[in-house]
């Protein structure tokens, strides 16, 4: 799929591009990645060359204390939890209202699709913070303030923009005629769904999963709205706020942000084909 | 009956919409979704409105007082101060997002040795929950503990502490931004690059084009699409931005969203002119959306193939 | 392409009925379990339970004292603690947001010193004069009942750590090296003793304190204000704080930066990253509160030692005026809507008792707000500070200008402080503002 770049030809200028070409691209990778191996070695000393003026480069008292604490801490323990609950949750409504929707939207034709999409497209460029006060209001005089549930439907709302543009598209990829196709040979309903479309649809429906859980995940001005008890703030909360009566703890913070980020990392290292693919597809195709 | 398709005013096209059970079916599937964006979103935009028109608090209903709670807040220079950071902040690092990324892309739209890492050295920062990244940042730009205040000070570059200057911190809001989401836009646009046939650059040279009318008579028309869509969307995510101002500044970085939440969540008396914040960020951002799709002409994703 | 789905025999739609319909019966349940689960802030209140809010029992104190009175008073009564959020402003957040929505089941408040005079206005704490009348209030160290009074009421009894207050500590052994033998009494010794002994050791900074936009730089700011004869409020809360005095008191404030006797960042530090400074051994002088000096000695901590760090009062302008330390601390309040009002007395009366006090104090190295019990020798013992500072606990503790929008006062006076100190406005923009908008707000509580 590659296609011709703007870079010229000759090869005297040739190999001098290649050379900068690749100097530019690990100077991009160390930029990208710095701050994380930056912000991991400052969760592994010990809180003494924390402070050192100059800073040191390679950990001179290495320590895991950071790490102890933090695991040890039920605040925090909770937070992971709560991150974890909050998260999954939003994920799978978000999947279930998503995709029978986007189902709709791609493989179905009715008349008022297009102010459908103009209103779930809306969405994505409403900004949140404008109804922080009103849902606030409303929240309140259910009671729903300090629960999962106030973030959770808040979030869902903006969070199925997304499902739902990815899902279409993964939707659109499939062969039109499948259905039927399956039908003729003599399947029932369940089984052309079950046996054709479900593996099918599974791949873009997982990745649409994985994205709209980060996303979830991310999520901060909600959950600093609605939720005011610590036992039920996420970890974006949480973590900001590390603090005893008087004091933030940068160590632990550093520990914190490095445990809650590193499996993010890993999971879209591991999956980021598809992602790459599902983002793109998505924004390509319109 | 579809000659029916135009003119809502005959009976027919309402009969052929909800009559038909596949179409019924269609609007029940979407239904869910339609009602809780509704219920979720715009009726409480509404009410917004209507509390941006009285002298309400967050514990109660209060008088309608007109426009009282805009002009307040027109004057008040914490808004005004939000204002300008958030404009600042949006175009700066719109730009460089967009320059840099499409440098990127440019550059990295072949087919090389590592380029597996470079995808994932893109997808790193991506990954951070906005709040981890700008608490990670404020330990780095921290006067103390702080990586990058130390190399500043020791180049000379800065004397100030960072996070005490107003200044250095929307610039530092600005670099954790360019530096977060620059990988995405350049992933975007790469995808367009990639749906450019080579052929149409060969027939260019063939014809005796070079690198620059190559570059703006080819590629630029064809990825017109997703560099409006890119920048679009980032614009708008920029203008709206709270949480990379609210955890990096620690409260003393403005921008329009942190003056509504301090003005509804925080003080007791700011409460109006919050509110009137609010309503007033929603109509910008619905203007600058339209701006992109009317005038600038951005399809938006509705066509049916 | 769609139109083709439209033509076969079943809808497509329906097919998605049978998957989806099983995802949601999961998702509903999940949410329901959920929904119901989440949002207990834990301690129900069970018939007569007297429910405490506070925040975390980092030393087990409010533990042992609870269980001691579930023990004398057991088939009784029983008091449970709820804990609170460990950042003060997020539990006053969540308290004051329960009190809205007028539902709390709580019965007890630990209360901080600035929340009386904001939570009695709104009618949610109850007037104690009839238990605490001023014969029982004397036995406090004035300020800190003074705080909890609101037109002719009282509405908290003063608890422990209580009072908290800014104190002035030096490092003893650095002044002796360099010929100095008492510390400084007014702000301009204060810098020059700074930067010459900073100098003379060689080490990093010689005065630093919280300076940064919040309520702790409301309050380092303030007690410059004060000792330079200025005021935010009168008695008669008249806003005064445009005043020479006044202007004066912040321009000291701003000359700690642009003498060099203070650091620049410490116009963005809080108690973390000065307390870390100070203990690191990198500066001579800090501001801070009493939990300081509990620190000394602890190699976990700092490798100061306690005969290594000398307390005085906070300077003054000139020799011989009166100092002023910013007040901190918590007292106990009741909720005025709380159905239990006899026990949540009998909780109060428990723990603000000379014994609990003094209990509490011992365990966690507080400081008393009962008067006699400064005298006491095993206190003096376990909190050194309480005999060192005794003289600026006992009668130079000030509190802040605190009224019912004193959220509103304190984000005003905060930036504008904050401002001051760095330079970006001059002390005489500074009060002028801050005359303006507390007028506003004060105009709005009328």
């Amino acid at each position: 799929m590659a296609s011709a770049t703007t870079t010229k030809g000759a090869t005297g200028r040739g190999s001098l591009n290649t050379v900068l070409f690749y100097v530019f691209l690990v100077a991009f990778v160390l930029v990208s990645v710095f701050p994380l191996l930056w912000i991991f070695k400052m969760s592994i000393v010990t809180k003494t060359e924390l402070f050192a003026s100059p800073p040191t480069i390679l950990p001179h008292t290495p320590t895991s204390a950071e790490y102890a604490q933090i695991f040890g801490d039920p605040a925090f323990q909770q937070a992971l939890v709560n991150s974890t609950i909050i998260s999954t949750v939003t994920t799978v409504i978000c999947l279930f209202f998503g995709s029978i929707t986007a189902y709709a939207i791609a493989r179905l034709r009715f008349r008022f699709k297009g102010t459908v999409m103009t209103l779930i497209l809306a969405i994505s460029f409403f900004p949140a913070v404008a109804i922080i006060a009103p849902l606030f209001i409303q929240y309140a005089q259910v009671g729903l303030i300090d629960t999962y549930a106030s973030v959770i439907i808040t979030d869902t709302v903006f969070a199925l923009p997304l499902t739902i543009w990815l899902l279409v598209a993964f939707f659109r990829e499939l062969p039109v005629d499948l259905e039927d196709a399956a039908k003729v040979d003599g399947a029932t309903t369940i089984q052309a769904f079950r046996k054709v479309i479900v593996p099918l649809a599974a791949p873009g429906v997982f990745t649409t999963a994985i994205l709209t859980f980060i996303h979830a995940w991310n999520e901060f001005l909600f959950a600093n709205t609605f939720l005011l008890d610590p036992a039920t703030q996420p970890v974006t909360v949480a973590i900001p706020n590390f603090a005893t009566v008087y004091t933030v703890d940068y160590g632990a913070q550093a520990a914190a942000a490095v445990v809650v980020t590193v499996p993010l990392v890993i999971l879209v290292l591991i999956f980021q084909r598809r992602i790459v693919s599902g983002l793109t597809a998505g924004a390509v195709k319109g | 009956m579809a000659s029916a398709s135009t003119g809502k005013k005959g009976r027919s096209w309402f009969k052929e919409e909800f009559g038909n059970p596949e179409r019924r079916t269609a609007y029940y599937m979407v239904l869910p979704s339609l009602l809780i964006i509704v219920v979720v979103a715009f009726f409480p935009i509404l009410y917004g409105v209507v509390l941006s028109l009285t002298d309400s608090t967050i514990s109660g209903f209060g008088s309608f007082i007109g426009i009282e709670n805009y002009t307040e807040m027109f004057q008040d220079s914490d808004f005004l101060e939000g204002l300008s950071n958030t404009v600042i902040f949006t175009v700066v690092s719109v730009a460089l997002e967009f320059f840099i990324g499409l440098g990127i892309a440019l550059a990295i739209n072949r087919a090389f040795r590592g380029r597996g890492l470079v995808r994932a050295a893109v997808l790193v920062p991506w990954a951070f929950p906005t709040v981890i990244a700008a608490v990670m940042w404020r330990l780095m730009f921290q006067s103390q503990v702080g990586i990058i205040q130390y190399v500043a000070d020791s180049l000379g570059i800065i004397s100030d502490p960072i996070l005490s200057s107003r200044t250095l911190l929307l610039i530092g809001a600005i670099l954790v931004d360019v530096w977060k989401t620059t990988p995405f836009v350049a992933l975007l646009l790469l995808a367009g690059l990639q749906t450019i046939p080579g052929e149409v650059y060969e027939a260019a040279r063939v014809d005796g084009a070079n690198v620059m009318q190559r570059f703006f008579r080819i590629t630029m028309p064809l990825l017109k699409g997703a560099i409006l869509v890119a920048v679009l969307f980032r614009t708008l995510d920029a203008y709206r931005v709270y949480d990379l101002f609210w955890v990096l500044g620690n409260r003393e970085l403005a921008s329009l969203s942190t003056y509504v939440y301090e003005g509804v969540r925080i003080s007791q008396l700011q409460f109006g002119p919050g509110n009137a914040a609010a309503v007033f960020i929603f109509v910008t951002a619905f203007l600058i959306a339209l701006f992109f799709i009317r005038v600038l002409g951005m399809r938006t994703s509705v066509e049916e193939e | 392409m769609t139109e083709r789905a439209e033509g076969s025999g079943v809808p497509a739609g329906r097919k998605l009925n049978r998957r989806d319909f099983l995802k949601m019966g999961g998702a509903g349940l999940a949410g329901a379990a959920l929904l119901g689960t989440a949002g207990c802030g834990g301690g129900s209140g069970g018939t007569g339970q007297i429910i405490f809010t506070m925040g975390p029992d980092t030393d087990g104190s409010i533990a042992k004292l609870i269980k001691k009175f579930n023990e004398q008073n057991k088939g009784k009564l029983e008091a449970v603690h709820r804990q609170m959020p460990s950042s003060t402003t997020q539990y006053y957040d969540k308290i004051r947001t329960e009190f809205q929505a007028g539902t709390s089941d709580v019965s007890v408040i630990g209360t901080d010193v600035i929340w009386p005079k904001q939570f009695a206005p709104q009618n949610w704490t109850m007037d104690l004069s009839d238990r605490f009348p001023a014969s029982e209030q004397q036995k406090f160290i004035a300020v800190t009942t003074q705080v909890a009074e609101y037109e002719g009421g009282i509405y908290s009894v003063p608890w422990c750590s209580c009072p908290d207050a800014g104190l002035l500590y030096y490092r003893k052994d650095l002044l002796d090296d360099s010929g100095i033998s008492a510390p400084p009494e007014t702000w301009d010794e204060l810098k020059e003793m700074a930067v010459q002994v900073s100098e003379d050791a060689g080490i990093q900074n010689g005065f630093v304190f919280q300076g940064a936009n919040y309520e702790g730089g409301v309050c380092n700011a303030l007690e410059y204000i004060w000792t330079h004869g200025g005021d935010v409020l009168d008695e008669n809360d008249n806003v005064v704080i445009d005043s020479p005095e006044a202007t004066a008191g912040l321009a000291t404030y701003n000359s700690m930066l642009t003498s060099g006797a203070a650091p620049e960042a410490v116009a963005n530090w809080t108690e973390t990253e000065s307390l870390a400074n100070f203990y690191n051994g990198d500066s001579v002088f800090i501001r801070y509160w009493p939990s300081a000096y509990g620190g000394l000695g602890d190699t976990t901590q700092t490798k100061l030692k306690p005969d290594q760090v000398g307390i005085a009062p906070i300077p003054v302008d000139k020799p011989g005026n009166p100092t002023f330390s910013c007040l901190g601390g918590w007292e106990m309040s009741i909720y005025a809507n709380t159905d239990i009002e006899e026990d949540a007395w009998k909780f109060i009366a428990f723990m603000t008792s000379e014994e609990s006090i003094k209990e509490r104090v011992i365990i966690g190295g507080y400081d008393p707000s009962r008067k006699a019990l400064y005298e006491d020798k095993e206190i003096a013992e376990a909190t050194p500070v309480v005999k060192l500072a005794k003289d600026v606990l006992l009668k130079n503790v000030k509190s802040r200008p605190v009224t019912e929008y004193y959220g509103d006062t304190s984000l005003e006076m905060a930036e504008q402080f904050n401002s001051a100190l760095k330079g970006d406005i001059s002390p005489e923009k500074a009060v002028k503002t801050l005359q303006k908008s507390l007028s506003q707000i004060m105009e709005e509580s009328k």
